[in-house]
């Protein structure tokens, strides 16, 4: 009689080796478990809610697979693709260049998991994640070849990570600290835990959301499939948040307020000016930060709650920058967009505005006076002065702009001088990030430090354009040719 | 003489930049480069061009004072934070 899964899934999870020939420090050195200060018996209770098997993974991955390859190859004959809003694609753009690769990084931390987890049944799980991660890179590479033909664009998928382009080594930046530099407690607080169970949402559910309202109904649909991974391998980070709070409290309310304040920086970046500013107005759903509210920071604090550890010492500070970190990223992506790989919507026509004020009550004033010059330059034909001249200021953590974390009224200098170096940073919380740790992000040299080190030849912009590997078919214009700035012309003279 | 690069933040505007600036130059010099990437771009010029200043930590420096003369009085490392605003006092 064939056993059912309950039967035997408890005995074939759990199975392991009972090391005698080899020291099992060695075997699972500290250094890559991340399981030092937890006695080894401890992870005897580490259960992930996510119970499945191999067979029952592989016969619902490929049913998903299924449908994913059947939607993309109905909607390609109908050449819906064609028939998208340009400010949306470039939320495809961004998407596929930015997290692609990253998905490939995740297949390196699953694979982590598999080897040196200090518990088989989560080395058992990170079998399934890798097996996942893999299949998301393979579903953004297919998705981006069959669009290569339509943008050369697409072609960062795969590009992107071997450039130089600022967004993109700040991304890289993020997940090299918290999925490849990371032990495998680290990595399970930071991404599978804060990224995966927390941050993914907002690019895979809101995003979904406006990109199936946008009529890109193939890229929402990959979105969600990959979305139903996540929402199970992200599974890990609990049952170790679990096991490390009994024993290194600590340790870990330290790694999630890193975590938390990271992401969001990135997710300022990558999600917020495409939700609030890319996707066309009547096909918004809810502004970015009425996503963060209801899926991250409400979800974030039940986990503190649930597992007795307290909000981090930032969040007054977090919670303000919810008003003003992406628009900042925005208006600043926007101005220095030669220096991207897609083609930002300035988003600020007078409706795009309204809708701005009334999401955001402080925008006019933190960012409205800014975009007025931008549009005065734009309307009287100094195209000239709206376009970058030298680089911003980078922080050394989060390798984004001095002054993309809060409003131009909080804007003060963060720096500190280690080992002879001076460090900037973007606020107080990515200043306090970097002392937690300081030799793990010292020697990092951002894109400032490389200009200055002489690395970018000839050292002015255009040389930083060469670069960062920007070539004239891809470099980012404005998506509507400055379209909507005459909005702002005078009637008399419009 | 040598180049020197420093953070400038124009007071009002979102963001620092990277500006290099000749040790030689006197602090209304690196006014002028550092409010260049700013006035005009995103911040609107003031009637009646008030002229700039320089601050660090907070103080103003003397319009006339070069980098160097600053740098002999205290230590000024790569990428040194430097605000410039439209001049507030009478006499700089």
């Amino acid at each position: 009689m064939l056993l059912n899964r309950d039967d035997w899934y408890e005995t074939s999870r759990d199975l392991d080796w009972t090391l005698s020939y080899v020291d099992p420090g060695v075997a699972f050195p500290a250094r890559w478990s991340g399981a030092e200060g937890v006695p080894a018996d401890a992870w005897q209770a580490w259960d992930e809610p996510f119970r499945v098997s191999y067979r029952d993974y592989v016969r619902i991955q490929r049913e998903k697979e299924a449908g994913v390859k059947a939607v993309s190859q109905a909607l390609g004959r109908a050449g819906i693709y064609e028939k998208l809003d340009p400010a949306h694609v470039a939320a495809s753009h961004l998407h596929m260049g930015t997290t692609c690769m990253v998905e490939h990084m995740a297949v390196t931390m699953q694979s982590r998991f598999c080897r040196f987890a200090p518990t088989p049944k989560w080395r058992n799980l990170g079998v399934f994640g890798m097996l996942d991660e893999t299949r998301h890179t393979q579903l953004d590479m297919r998705f981006s070849h069959d669009l290569l033909k339509a943008d050369p664009r697409f072609d960062w998928a795969q590009k992107a990570f071997h450039t130089n382009e600022w967004g993109v080594l700040a991304v890289k930046n993020f997940f090299d600290d918290a999925m490849l530099n990371a032990d495998c407690v680290e990595a399970a607080l930071a991404t599978s835990l804060t990224v995966e169970h927390g941050f993914t949402n907002i690019q895979f559910v809101a995003l979904a959301a406006d990109a199936m309202a946008a009529g890109d109904i193939n890229w929402s649909n990959l979105l969600s499939s990959i979305q139903t991974d996540e929402a199970r391998h992200a599974q890990q980070g609990f049952p170790t948040l679990a096991v490390l709070v009994e024993h290194d409290p600590e340790r870990a309310q330290k790694a999630l307020d890193v975590a938390f304040w990271r992401s969001t920086r990135l997710f300022q970046t990558l999600t917020g000016p495409a939700m609030d500013y890319y996707t066309p107005l009547e096909q918004r759903k809810m502004s970015f930060k009425e996503f963060m509210l209801e899926w991250i920071v409400n979800h974030h604090e039940r986990i503190l709650e649930d597992y007795g550890l307290k909000k981090p010492w930032y969040w007054d500070q977090f919670l303000h920058s919810l008003d003003n970190g992406h628009h900042a990223m925005h208006i600043g992506t926007w101005y220095w967009r030669p220096t991207l790989f897609w083609k930002p919507n300035a988003g600020v026509s007078k409706a795009e505005r309204e809708w701005l004020n009334e999401k955001y009550p402080t925008w006019e004033e933190n960012w409205g006076v800014l975009w007025d010059e931008i549009i005065r330059n734009v309307n009287e034909g100094r195209l000239e002065d709206t376009l970058p001249q030298t680089l911003p200021s980078l922080c050394n953590l989060t390798q984004l702009p001095l002054g993309s974390a809060m409003s131009r009224h909080d804007l003060a200098p963060h720096q500190l001088v280690y080992q002879g170096r001076l460090y900037s940073f973007d606020s107080e919380i990515s200043q306090w990030c970097f002392e937690q740790d300081p030799e793990r992000y010292a020697g990092h040299q951002s894109l400032v430090d490389r200009f200055i080190g002489g690395q970018v030849l000839p050292p002015d912009l255009g040389g930083a354009l060469g670069y960062m590997g920007l070539t004239p078919e891809v470099m980012g214009d404005d998506v509507y040719n400055y379209a909507w700035a005459k909005d702002y012309v005078p009637a008399a003279t419009a | 003489m040598a180049l020197f690069p420093i953070t400038g933040r124009f007071v009002g505007d979102f963001v620092p930049h990277l500006v290099a600036v000749d040790t030689e130059d006197t602090m209304d010099e690196i006014a002028g480069k550092v409010a260049s990437f700013s006035v005009g771009h995103r911040l609107a010029r003031r009637p009646g061009d008030p002229g700039y200043e320089v601050l660090l930590d907070g103080e103003v420096l003397p319009a006339t004072a070069t980098l160097a003369a600053v740098m002999a009085g205290q230590e000024i490392l790569p990428l040194q934070w430097f605000d410039v605003r439209f001049r507030e006092t009478a006499d700089a």
